[in-house]
């Protein structure tokens, strides 16, 4: 459920959805997902300041009760930034 | 909510401002869709008004248990409404100003601070000196400023972020 929020909040902000994909990743500590968007699309996920990178993980954090990390990935990387 | 989520309460004597109305309007409603089509997602009961207020498209969900989506200081209410923003600035390709109020956080809160305002600008009056209040956000700061402008008294903001504090000045 927690992937499919954060899908479509992410959606809705980029020029390409089609190329949104979400990766979930359960680990000891706790839940990943991992975002990958165009590479056009990145600055608008990440936001001026890291800005909409924080209200991404802020919201997601909030429908799933507890602290989930996102990280938001260029498509064409194999491993991404935060 | 009494009216239903899709009506729209505009004034339509005002046909000049009528194309800036109807683009509030087709904001709001880009909105709704971003956050109705969350709500469903997540299995939260919500309904959702769509209103036009100071030139500004101004939605708000009622749902009783909703609490976790304004978050202890309204922090996730701003990350919501941030992304919202984001969702119709990309679908129609303007900067949105909307706002955006979960089970009434922002109206109880408006109310709360318009209080305060009045009670400092009293103080501030019988003792004709300038009074600090304690940090606040842009939202707050500005029901602050614009009720001491109705009383007929000045404010200003001062500090850096997130310190930054209204001062009512005397007259």
């Amino acid at each position: 459920m927690i992937d499919e929020a954060l899908e479509h909040l992410v959606k809705g902000i980029v020029d390409n959805p089609q190329e949104v994909v979400i990766t979930e990743k359960t680990h000891r500590r706790g839940t990943t997902l991992e975002v990958r968007v165009h590479p056009e699309d990145i600055g608008k996920v990440i936001g001026r300041n890291g800005r909409t990178a924080r209200a991404l993980r802020t919201v997601v954090s909030a429908i799933a009760g507890r602290s989930v990390r996102v990280d938001l990935i260029e498509a064409d990387e194999g491993s991404g930034s935060r | 909510m009494s009216e239903a989520t899709t009506e729209v309460a505009i004034d339509e004597k005002e046909s000049p401002k009528k194309s800036q109305i109807e683009r509030l309007e087709e904001e709001g409603d880009v909105a709704a869709d971003y956050l109705e089509a969350l709500l469903d997602i997540t299995d939260l009961d919500g309904d959702i008004d769509i209103d036009v207020e100071n030139g500004r498209a101004a939605l708000s969900i009622a749902g009783g248990k909703l609490n976790h989506l304004v978050g202890s200081n309204g922090e996730v209410l701003d990350a919501l409404q941030e992304l919202t923003r984001l969702a119709v600035q990309t679908s129609l390709g303007e900067r949105s100003r909307l706002m955006l109020d979960i089970d009434n956080f922002r109206s109880d809160k408006k109310e709360e601070l318009a209080k305060l305002a009045h009670e400092t600008a009293d103080e501030v009056k019988s003792t004709g000196e300038s009074i600090k209040l304690k940090p606040m956000n842009a939202f707050e700061r500005k029901v602050i400023h614009d009720t001491i402008q109705e009383i007929g008294l000045t404010s200003e903001s001062e500090g850096e972020e997130p310190n930054r504090c209204v001062v009512v000045l005397p007259e």
